[in-house]
């Protein structure tokens, strides 16, 4: 590529070059010239304004060459000068004459610095403020100055410098590197230093540029710094490799630009005044690209470009850039072709095809922004309007229906309601046969009256942790009410003969019917599954469906130390519950009864150390047994998940995945969590009600089941709610409420049917006195007889709907309907108190 | 020294906290849902810009193995921003930028562009490192873009990688990795959308698409089993109804009529909105012959759709990626599609005039009317069959009266129907029989013709409905006049087969079912039959026998032309010719099914009747035919 070795200084563009007078001189020198150019308004061209030479070399054979030309400040004048590097290799070609020269102020080059190197500047050469000269050579920096006299080198080792100036008051060039402590240019193996070239000092190159940024940092401009404190405050402009421009504040990415072009080489700063500041950064290969500091968004770009120049050409007062094209015109002049601009109103341009200011395109970022704001403000303006059409045609429908009901009403003519209309109800396409399958098969059932007390299967005790499970398995009857239950000890010590009734914690446990106990079988065999509401009505199993019979577990937890104060102990095992008299009063006469269950003894010899349910996978009756008193002894909470709007998903199988999860044997439904040692069991019941809602209960200690529920939460959705259901360890109370409600049904269509069914006999017995023979319509009689049958029937009808009853047989039904309603209240009475005890 | 060694970490640092600040803020955005859907739109916008501003700093840098997983998480926010403002093309560029940085991080070259081969070196090449989760969530979002440009080949292709997301999300790495860390919480990039709920999503939607294109192709069984296990997912409520939607058209499909109302009960307890299920359980309904709940489940569809439909709510989690935006294939859509409310109100209007629930109809079509005067095009966006013209609207609406008995307000609307299309009737029309095979492409060509005739047609019945409630009201001389009016319309259409010359139709030509010549015809049976029964009337007998055997010519199904004419015989004193007219009568079948022709073109109920046993009496008094 060419090289354009011109600057631009107090406005006036500086042209240097090499004139070799050999062909025309005896006395072969290499002759360094320059002029001084400056920009006529009214003629748009650059006009000479001084010249000068200066002889670098008289040796014929001698090979100059300029390496670099720019601006510096001069620190001994305190004036920036133009600076102009040329180097001059020794015939042998072993050693290398440099000396930076000076244009003074009377147009003379002066001789500033010389130094002699044994090799060639290959990298990129700068000439800073001093002047300074600073290059890289092999992973070293070195610099000369007019301060130092000589050569010297960097004396951190760095790679990946960064060279810039700071506009500071002591310090002015620095250098950044990456301080390797490995070949990796990784943060764990290499730091940021910054040197400072004028005071030696070393600090922090992160306050400048982070770290990952020196690597790929091609060129840099400091905006600002300061030192307070010692710190350093920078705002730097930086072109990467990786074609951007970044702007850091104090070290911190502020803003990005994407660049359209590679390999930056420089950063120049355009000050236009009112209008802002512009980067101008120019790229190998003639690209320029100008961006505004203030939305650092590009403004402009050129291509073909020989040089770029910020000064103020016009002398306004405020920077203009200059860019000088490549020629590709037939005039050969240099610089024929030009662009001078400040994009903000100024431009005068040469040689270029389009005369026209180049204006800066207007952001499409900027446009787009623009055409979304309007479009989201047309699009809720849309919607307005199309809510308040709605609104419009709800309201019509409204006044429609009205009107329409207003005409009916003047017309006497009957509102024509639809079924549901009339009922409020919007029907789907229930059928109702399911409904009348099952009220027949209420009608059906009936109800023994039967009472009977408990039998009592089984006795068992197990002992845990200091505390003595003692429980019974008994299968009862409805009369038996379920809260009454509770189980008592009876200590019997060896010495003195009169048992001691100890404190204890009684729970009550449903358990499944032993015939369906197996009702978990699965039919995986079809192709498809059917539809889960055809399934659904098969069985229940689990649920005290038969309300005969029922089996139950009673279970009474106590205190083991105070057992054992007198080494053996014999327990007698006492069941109290309450005997209904008749089943549809249900705590109407209540008569306390105790029974006997069994006895067993303790030795506070024996081993205690045992264990529950060493082993779910078992299905004996003693691991059911171990399962009861597990439960009996653990606390229990059950939580109902609700999440309205997303399913629950599995949440059986996300329990079963956690660690030392089993699923007991004995009773399926429940999943032993049995993570960390034996005092950190947890019982677990997961019941999914619909894909939306489900059921858990826990049996652990307040700590795991607060574990458990933070891990649960992270799995449910967000928009789903946990609440803990009331009354848990009541949890016989809604049942006995349930079935209060129940029965106070049951009675009161009993009650009815019956009381409607005696009437209907006694009419049927009127009817069977009253006109039997169809009377024939011919004759006048007969048609007068036909239309009192008939107006008996309708009055038959009529009757039937609203019936006439006996006094007395009515108020037997609704004395027994408030009885049946006063056992309900009390049910839930009882049930409500329970959720407050808890 | 130590405190330089952190400094490095400091832009890291930042970079993460800015991150998390955006994705705090675009959830935020979320918490208040007193925001209108484009505000939301809005705020997506500025979010998605923000992430990419950020990820254009972190991109700025060579990829590092410290900031890769930041920067990979910044894609992954960034890329779901893009993907839910529907910038496929701009995500996916995203997510190849990232993934060649990562190959350029661990050093591998860059692969081919076949997506699982892609995947799975990349996959490969992140190996089990900590970026493993984060190229995983990475492949989530190309599988919603696949999923979202219905590349549904692509996603079967790579199943097994797609299962190795959920793998990694189901043991918990993400969880207990997060728990890990959870004491300097700052430090973690965070996630606008929690990944495993995007696998959920991605997991269903991809089940429900595969199912509507399974289904749409014919492989209902193999689609069943798909969307049963899909109902059981966690999911969004409306996505759950959708299996519910599908699975009931599978069924249906396979001739299970019965189960899939079942399952389309389902979808509907699921998501109260989930109308399509409604729409096809009616369409099973009409299917079974159940005309009682096809009305029913008609007359809710429609109430259903009347509603004022509140916009979907924004799902917690689910809220950057809205279902629909997912679910966008063709097959799918045409599954969900529901007519509009107008046309329901149509059909329920016509259901019930033809199945004895006339007032019912006629309060429906006076809906009906009503809303297309307030011109209010309510739901005209619905796919579905378009409504009827006006005119035939008016002119069922007009029947159905007649039936209800309100012959004022049928004769008022015939009366709109005449004024609007006076005007407008041609001379003389020619009636071209489009040639059996290319009907369907003759159809459009002479449409103006048709309109024509239509026009024609529709004055016609209008006259001829006039007519009708004439006689119901036993203004016979007025009936006779209408009756008179619609048949000189009528004659007005000549027909031209092939290349013969345009003709008077004779009943010979009786072309097929719903063409114009049969309604012609019918239309001039009808209204001689009318007249001649009005002439019966006034006991202008021998008119009454010309215009009744005329009737029956043009129409030879007319039952009451039939009837009519054996009793104006037998006045006549042809008593045996009257006794074969009868007997003729009886014995025709009807050829069409009364659904299938228009309200206004049946026989009317309303007129004089004849008592068919009476008549069978009289037949029997007169005894054997004397000839023989």
């Amino acid at each position: 590529m060419e090289k354009f070795n011109r600057l631009s200084l107090c406005g006036k563009i500086i042209i240097f070059n090499f004139k070799r007078a050999s062909a025309t001189n005896d006395c072969d020198r290499s002759e360094l010239i320059f002029s001084s150019l400056a920009f006529e308004q009214e003629d748009n061209t650059f006009l000479k304004a001084a010249d000068g030479a200066a002889i670098i070399s008289r040796k014929r054979s001698a090979h100059v060459d300029i390496v670099k030309c720019k601006c510096a400040i001069n620190v001994q004048k305190r004036v920036t000068t133009a600076c102009i590097l040329v180097t001059k290799k020794s015939e042998k070609g072993e050693s290398f004459q440099y000396s930076l020269l000076t244009l003074s102020s009377s147009n003379r080059l002066e001789p500033c610095i010389e130094f002699k190197l044994p090799y060639q500047m290959r990298e990129t050469v700068y000439i800073l403020h001093g002047p300074t000269v600073l290059w890289s050579h092999t992973g070293n920096v070195f610099y000369a100055s007019l301060q130092a006299g000589e050569v010297r080198q960097i004396p951190i080792q760095v790679s990946h410098s960064v060279i810039g100036e700071l506009p500071l008051h002591k310090e002015h060039v620095f250098v950044l590197g990456l301080h390797n402590l490995s070949d990796q240019c990784t943060p764990s193996t290499s730091q940021t230093l910054g040197y400072f070239v004028e005071s030696g000092q070393v600090f922090d190159g992160t306050m400048i540029l982070p770290h990952p940024y020196i690597c790929i940092t091609r060129c840099i401009l400091v905006l600002s710094a300061e030192k307070v404190d010692d710190v350093l405050k920078s705002a730097v402009i930086a072109a990467t490799s990786n074609q951007q421009l970044v702007y850091f504040e104090n070290g911190i990415v502020k803003d990005v630009c994407q660049l359209p072009f590679e390999q930056p080489e420089n950063i120049q700063v355009v000050n236009t005044g009112r209008n802002g500041c512009l980067f101008v950064i120019s790229f190998h290969e003639g690209h320029v690209c100008a961006v505004w500091k203030e939305t650092f968004q590009i403004a402009s770009h050129w291509s073909s470009v020989s040089s770029v120049h910020v000064d103020d050409f016009l002398g306004c007062g405020t920077d203009q850039m200059l860019l000088f094209f490549k020629d590709q015109g037939i005039t050969g002049q240099p610089l024929d072709t030009f662009l001078l601009t400040d994009l903000c109103g100024i431009s005068y341009s040469h040689g270029q095809d389009s005369a026209a200011p180049k204006t800066p395109p207007p952001s499409p970022e900027n446009d787009l922004l623009t055409l979304r704001a309007l479009e989201s403000r047309l699009q809720s303006g849309l919607t307005v309007l199309q809510e308040l059409q709605r609104e419009v045609r709800v309201k019509d429908r409204v006044l429609q229906q009205s009107v329409r009901a207003l005409t009916d009403v003047v017309s006497e003519s009957e509102t024509i309601l639809t079924q549901h209309e009339q009922e409020g109800l919007i029907a789907l396409w229930d059928c109702d046969d399911e409904s009348r399958d099952e009220a027949l098969d209420d009608k059906t059932q009936d109800m023994p009256a039967v009472s009977s007390k408990p039998q009592i299967d089984k006795l068992w005790h197990r002992i845990t942790e200091e505390r003595l499970v003692v429980g019974v398995i008994l299968t009862t009857d409805s009369s038996v009410p379920v809260a009454s239950v509770s189980l008592s000890i009876l200590t019997e010590t060896g010495q003195s003969s009169t048992p001691a009734v100890i404190q204890t914690q009684s729970q009550v446990f449903w358990l499944p019917a032993p015939c369906s106990s197996s009702s978990s079988s699965s039919s995986s065999a079809y192709m498809f599954s059917e539809p889960a509401a055809k399934r659904s009505k098969q069985h229940n199993a689990g649920r005290p469906n038969d309300l005969n019979t029922c089996r139950l577990a009673v279970t009474a937890v106590t205190r083991l130390t105070p057992l054992l104060n007198s080494g053996c102990v014999k327990c007698h095992v006492m069941l109290h519950y309450v005997q209904r008299q008749d089943a549809f009063a249900l705590v109407s006469n209540p008569t306390p009864v105790v029974l006997h269950c069994g006895q067993f003894a303790l030795d506070v010899h024996s081993d205690f150390q045992t264990r529950l349910l060493k082993n779910p996978d078992l299905k004996t009756d003693e691991v059911k047994e171990d399962l009861l008193s597990l439960m009996a002894v653990l606390d229990r909470w059950v939580f109902h998940i609700d999440s309205p709007e997303h399913s629950l998903g599995d949440i059986d199988s996300w329990i079963q995945k956690r660690v030392g999860c089993k699923r007991i044997e004995v009773s399926p439904q429940y999943l032993l969590l049995n993570s960390s040692g034996p005092s950190a069991l947890m019982l677990l019941h997961w019941h999914q009600i619909t894909p939306f809602q489900g059921e858990l209960s826990v049996h652990s200690s307040q700590l795991q089941a607060l574990q458990f529920l933070d891990s649960l939460l992270a799995y449910l959705p967000a928009s789903c709610s946990i609440q803990p259901v009331k009354g848990t360890k009541g949890q016989g109370a809604t049942q006995i409420f349930s079935l209060a409600l129940e029965k106070e049904m049951v009675s009161l269509i009993e009650c009815v049917s019956s009381l409607l069914c005696e009437e209907e006999e006694e009419e049927e017995e009127r009817k069977s006195l009253g006109h039997e023979e169809t009377p024939e319509p011919g004759s006048v009689k007969g048609l007068q007889r036909c239309r009192e049958v008939f107006q008996w029937d309708v009055e038959r009808s009529r009757m039937r709907l609203s019936p006439l009853v006996d006094v007395g047989r009515y108020r037997r039904l609704t004395q027994s309907m408030s009885k049946a309603q006063l056992d309900g209240d009390l049910a839930a009475l009882l049930g409500t108190r329970r959720t407050f005890l808890c | 020294m130590s405190d330089q060694m952190c400094q490095p970490l400091s832009l890291l640092y930042r970079w993460i906290q800015e991150n998390n600040e955006l994705v705090d803020k675009c959830k935020q955005q979320g918490g208040g849902d007193a925001l209108s859907p484009d505000q939301n739109k809005t705020h997506l916008r500025w979010c998605s810009s923000e992430f990419h501003k950020l990820l254009k700093k972190i991109q700025g840098i060579p990829p590092l193995a410290d900031y890769l997983q930041l920067e990979l998480t910044v894609v992954y926010n960034a890329c779901l921003c893009s993907t839910a403002q529907s910038q496929f093309s701009e995500a996916e560029l995203l997510l190849t930028q990232a993934t060649e940085r990562v190959l350029q991080m661990t050093g591998d070259a860059p692969v081919a562009s076949d997506p699982p081969v892609f995947w799975r070196t990349v996959l490969k090449s992140v190996g089990d490192t900590a970026l493993n989760p984060c190229v995983l969530y990475l492949l989530c979002l190309q599988w919603a873009i696949w999923l979202s440009t219905c590349q549904l080949k692509t996603i079967q292709e790579c199943q097994d990688e797609l299962f190795s997301v959920f793998e990694t999300l189901s043991t918990g790495v993400w969880d207990e990795g997060r728990s890990e860390l959870r004491g300097k919480s700052s430090d973690i990039p965070l996630l606008v959308m929690d990944p495993r709920r995007l696998f959920e999503l991605l997991q269903i939607c991809t089940i429900i698409a595969q199912g509507a294109e399974s289904l749409s192709e014919g492989r209902s069984s193999e689609a069943l089993s798909g969307l049963q296990t899909a109902s059981s997912l966690p999911a969004p409520r409306t996505l759950i109804a959708y299996t519910h939607l599908l699975s009931g058209s599978c069924l249906a499909h396979m001739s299970r009529p019965q189960m899939a109302l079942q399952c389309y009960r389902k979808a509907l307890e699921t998501d109260s909105r989930c109308v399509c299920a409604l729409y096809q359980s009616m369409l099973i309904y009409r299917q079974l012959g159940n005309t009682q709940a096809e009305i029913q489940a008609l007359c809710l569809l429609h109430s259903t759709l009347m509603l004022p439909f509140a916009t979907e709510p924004a799902l917690a989690g689910t809220r950057l990626l809205s279902p629909s935006l997912l679910l966008r294939s063709q097959s799918l859509s045409s599954l969900l599609s529901v007519p509009s409310a107008l046309s329901v109100l149509h059909n329920l209007a016509l259901k019930c005039v033809h199945h004895e629930r006339v007032s019912d109809g006629v309060e429906y079509y006076l809906d009906l009317l009503a809303v297309l005067h307030s011109e209010d095009q309510h739901g005209v966006h619905a796919e579905g069959p378009p409504l009827p013209s006006l005119p035939e609207l008016y002119l069922q609406a007009g029947a159905a009266l007649l039936m209800a008995r309100r012959p004022a307000d049928c004769m008022a609307l015939c009366d709109e129907v005449i004024t609007t299309t006076l005007e407008l009737l041609p001379e003389k029309v020619v009636l071209e029989e489009p040639e059996e095979k290319c009907e369907a492409e003759t159809r459009p060509l002479c449409a103006e013709g048709d309109d024509r005739v239509a026009m024609l047609l529709w004055a016609g019945a209008a006259y001829l409905l006039q007519g009708h409630c004439h006689t119901h009201l036993k203004d016979w001389k007025q009936a006779v006049t209408h009756y008179t009016r619609c048949f000189n319309l009528l004659v007005k259409v000549r027909f031209k087969k092939g290349s013969f010359q345009p003709q008077i139709p004779s009943t010979d030509m009786i072309g097929k079912q719903g063409t114009d010549l049969c309604i012609l015809q019918r239309l001039k049976g009808l209204s001689l039959a009318g007249r001649g029964i009005s002439f019966t009337q006034t006991d202008q007998l021998r008119e009454a026998l010309r215009d009744l055997q005329l009737s029956m010519q043009a129409f030879p199904e007319c039952t009451s032309a039939g009837l009519w004419c054996g009793e104006v015989l037998w006045r006549l004193g042809r008593r045996w010719e009257a006794a074969a007219c009868w007997e003729k009568t009886w014995s025709f079948t009807p050829q069409f099914s009364v659904e299938s022709l228009s309200v206004y073109l049946q026989e009317p109920q309303s007129g004089p009747l004849l008592d068919s046993s009476e008549l069978r009496r009289r037949i029997q008094e007169l005894g054997p035919p004397l000839s023989a």
